[in-house]
Parts: structure tokens; sequence; C-alpha cells
């Protein structure tokens, strides 16, 4: 990769993920306080500024010392990625660490007791589903085309065929024809785009956090953030599915000599992707805040109810524990989006599936036989 | 904004969650609030909201169908009934049954008749003005 490339896609990443972590306590909850609900009045007070200080203080210094060791593995290492991997693997560890310190602070000041539970007595409105379904079914015809494509080609395919494509859409690694080597990347599409469109469906259907009294400002702030929320994810979706199954298709036409690679779509459709992604996630974070935090402004005071306001339902303010709760997905307390209810073994049989499909996929690329050379 | 209707469930209150439900739910239709057809939320939408166990919520619902306040259909959800035109005997024997515990009690805590029939006349304008 050209150097100046480099540099620029390392100074370009720091800049997007340090900037999504430095507006975090901008967007938060009011009441919430890096995963610990110290209340309303405890989350404007000195104390809470003080530590607020604290994390844009550290997040600001581990942004310098993972750019400054990302610019020194470039400059030895000219042309490999090596300092832009290491800088960002620098700031995910450098992250944790800095949240930590501002979350057992916070912990001193968190509000005692358990708070109560509060529910709108208003059914979800059956139009919050339309864009995730659309998005189930764009995973599942996409899957379904790549898988039949492929099948269809099998008996027409060479002994070698494309298994990985370079930076410039050609295929550098080859493997030798067999049902693995040919049906990984349709059921990557498959699996994937299916899991994803499901999760939207979840989403959309995710547990209220309700301030109470606040004459209903929360209910509303919080259906029309799912609804958006649920809409951008079926978005990334369509997106996704698109391009697998125009890689998985373009794949096999590879291999018959139909076609030179990868279409020029796809860095389009990457582009397309990657920049709808983070634009759409900053803006659904400065347009609506943490679970709809910014519209639910006019709530006033009211306090925060259920589990979220429930301390000793989170563990370091990150895992919802909660084996009553049947939610899969609840609003995350510290960051943007949603996590999973660690306490209902529906949500921990979610994750595995998807991690055992995730790691199989990966072992079996990884496995497959290869060469790095041409036909 | 108006203000929508919310279930409160009080983890210092001494009554089961259920009792809690099912009691807010009922004068909510009392009161003209929750009117007859209403379609309230499903089962597992409700207890994730409320945080708590799906059998709490069943629970409730089913004891409010027992009450005759909501019919549990199978697809369509939780709906709220109209009331019932006459009362079956068997309806009217366990309602008067109640009554009279609750009377019992009334007077056990010091109320005199007169206070009780105050209270249920107070009570009674307030179900007829709803």
């Amino acid at each position: 990769m050209n150097p100046v490339t480099a540099q620029l896609l390392l100074v370009g990443g720091l800049v997007a993920y340090g900037a999504v972590l430095l507006i975090l306590p901008r967007i938060a909850r009011r009441g919430l306080l890096f995963g610990v609900y110290v209340a309303e009045e405890g989350a404007r007070g000195g104390e809470a500024v003080r530590i607020t200080r604290g994390w844009y203080v550290g997040m600001v210094a581990a942004l310098i010392a993972s750019a400054a060791v990302g610019e020194w593995l470039t400059l030895r290492h000219p042309g490999e990625p090596l300092g832009g991997s290491a800088s960002l693997a620098l700031l995910g560890a450098l992250t944790p660490l800095v949240y930590l310190r501002a979350h057992l602070q916070a912990r001193a000041i968190a509000a005692p007791g358990a708070p109560a539970a509060v529910a709108a007595l208003v059914p979800d409105a059956r139009r919050s589903l339309l864009f995730p379904l659309i998005a189930v079914g764009a995973g599942i015809l996409g899957g379904l085309v790549s898988i039949v494509y492929a099948w269809v080609h099998y008996g027409d395919l060479p002994a070698m065929i494309p298994t990985h494509f370079g930076a410039e859409r050609q295929p550098d690694v080859w493997s030798p024809r067999s049902f693995w080597s040919v049906m990984l990347l349709p059921l990557t599409a498959l699996v994937l785009g299916t899991a994803l469109g499901v999760m939207a469906c979840l989403i959309a259907r995710a547990k209220r956090a309700i301030r109470f009294p606040d004459r209903g400002i929360s209910v509303q702030a919080q259906l029309r953030f799912r609804q958006a929320m649920a809409n951008f994810v079926s978005g990334v979706v369509v997106l996704v599915t698109l391009m697998l199954t125009l890689m998985s298709v373009y794949s096999v036409r590879t291999a018959m000599g139909l076609a030179p690679g990868l279409p020029p779509a796809i860095p389009f459709l990457l582009a397309i992707m990657l920049t709808y992604a983070l634009g759409g996630t900053l803006f659904l974070a400065l347009r609506y805040g943490q679970g709809g935090a910014r519209l639910e402004r006019a709530a006033g005071a009211a306090p925060l109810t259920n589990g979220l306001a429930d301390n000793a339902r989170w563990v370091l303010g990150m895992f919802y524990v909660n084996r009553d709760d049947p939610s899969l997905f609840v609003e995350k307390r510290f960051g943007f989006g949603y996590t999973l209810n660690f306490g209902n073994p529906r949500a921990i049989a979610l994750l595995a599936t998807l991690l055992i499909i995730v790691f199989a996929m990966i072992l079996i690329g990884v496995f497959l036989p290869h060469a790095r050379v041409p036909r | 904004m108006d203000a929508p209707l919310v279930i409160l469930l009080d983890p210092d209150r001494g009554d089961a969650a259920y009792e809690q439900i099912a009691a807010q739910i009922r004068t909510a239709i009392a009161t003209g609030a929750l009117q007859a057809g209403t379609i309230l939320p499903g089962v597992r939408g409700l207890a994730a909201d409320l945080g708590v166990n799906l059998n709490t919520v069943a629970r409730a619902y089913r004891l409010l169908e027992e009450q005759g306040f909501v019919r549990i259909r199978d697809r369509s959800g939780v709906e709220v009934v109209t009331p019932a035109r006459q009362p079956s005997r068997e309806t009217r024997a366990d309602l008067e049954q109640q009554l009279w515990e609750l009377l019992v009690r009334m007077r056990q805590a010091g109320l005199s008749s007169a206070d009780v029939r105050r209270v249920l006349q107070a009570q009674l304008g307030r179900l007829e003005r709803a």
C-alpha cells in the first residue's frame, strides 16, 4: 500500500474512532454516568464533571499514544499495514481501561436502592417491523441466490477456484474445488444477511427505558429512536447482503473465466456501506442521543426507571443480567446501541450460535487447502 | 402531549407484582382510561418493559380474565371487554362474599357504619362519573 495512503487511513481511522468515543458522554442519557445510574441531579454535580473530565483526558492521551505507536511502526515498516492495525489495537486495549477507571469512580456516587419499573400500556405499532422484515427477506433472498448460483454452476467449475481477492479485485488465493471452497461465501451471505436482519427485528422490539412521570415524552422518544435504529440497521443489512451476493456470484464467474475478478461495484458498494454505517451512526447519535436521550430533554428531571436505572442488574455497567427479564436486547448503559440480556438463556443461546457459526466459517476458510499462485 | 397510561411496579410495596399490574389495569378500565376493545400489550412485551418474568404478566392477565375485565385471544392479544349486562349467580355470590370480607376489615380498622356508607357513596360516585 502507498505509504501516504497508509498514513491517511491511520489518521482517518483514529480520528473517526476517537470522535465516536469522545462524544459518548455528550450523548448519554441524563442520570447515567459511565455505566452507573447516579440519578439526574448526581449527573450534573461537581463529582460527575470531574469524572467526565478524567475520561476526556484519558481518551485524548490514549489517542495520542496510539497514533504515536502507529506512526512509528509505519515509518519502520513502510508498505505494511502494521502501523494502522497496531494503533487501533492499542486504542482498543486502552479504551476499556479509561472506561473502567471512570466507571469505578462513578460507582461512589451511585443512586441507592431499587428503582420503580414502569411500562406504557401502548402496544407496539405493527409498522415498526416493516423495514427489518424487508431486511430479513433481503438476507434470505441474497443468500439463496448465491447458493443456487454456485450450486447450478458447480459442475462447470475448474479444479482450482479463487477463494480470496486482493485490493485490485483480482483473485490472489486459489483452492481445490470442494463443497466448502465453493459454498463458504454463499453460506456466509445467507447466514450473515439473515442474522443481521433478525437482529434488526429484535432491536425494533427491544426493551423500553422510561422516565416517570414525564407526560409520555420518554415513551415517544424511545419509540422514535428504536424505529430509526431498526431502519438504519435494516439499511446496513441490505447493503451487506447486496455486497456478499455480488462477491459470491462473481467469484463463481471468475472461476469459470466469465469475469476477470470482482466487479468495480464492490469497492463502490463498500465505500457506500462504510459511509452509511459511520455517517448513520454519527447522525443517530447526534440527532437522537443514547436511546433517544436528546428527544426526551423536555421530560425535565423525571427519573429513569426499570433496568437502566437498576445498578444491581449491571456488571461493570456494560453487561445487563436479569434472569426474570424476557428481553433479549437492552439499550446500552454506556455507549450507543443495544446489548444482550446475559441473564436470559435465549440471549446466551443466540450469542453462542452466532459465535459458533462465525468461528466455524473462519476456521473453514483458514483450513481450506489453498495456494497463493495463479492457475 | 397526553400522558400515556402506564403501569408502575413499586418494589417497596408489599403486594405481589402480578397483583399490582392487575389492580392498575382494573382501575384504568373502571375509570374509562382503557375503553372496551382496547388491545393491551402482549405478555412478552409488557414483561420485557417491566423487567419481570413472563409468568407474572400472564398471571395478571389470567386474573383479569377471570374477573371479567379482559378476554385473552390466541393471536390478537389481550382485549378489554365491555362490562357484563348481568352478573351470573356465582359471580354475584363471589363478589358479595368479597364485599362482606372488606366490610369486616373496615369495621375492624375502626370505621363506623356511617363512615363505611360515606366511603361507599364516594367511591360509587367516582365510578359513575368515569
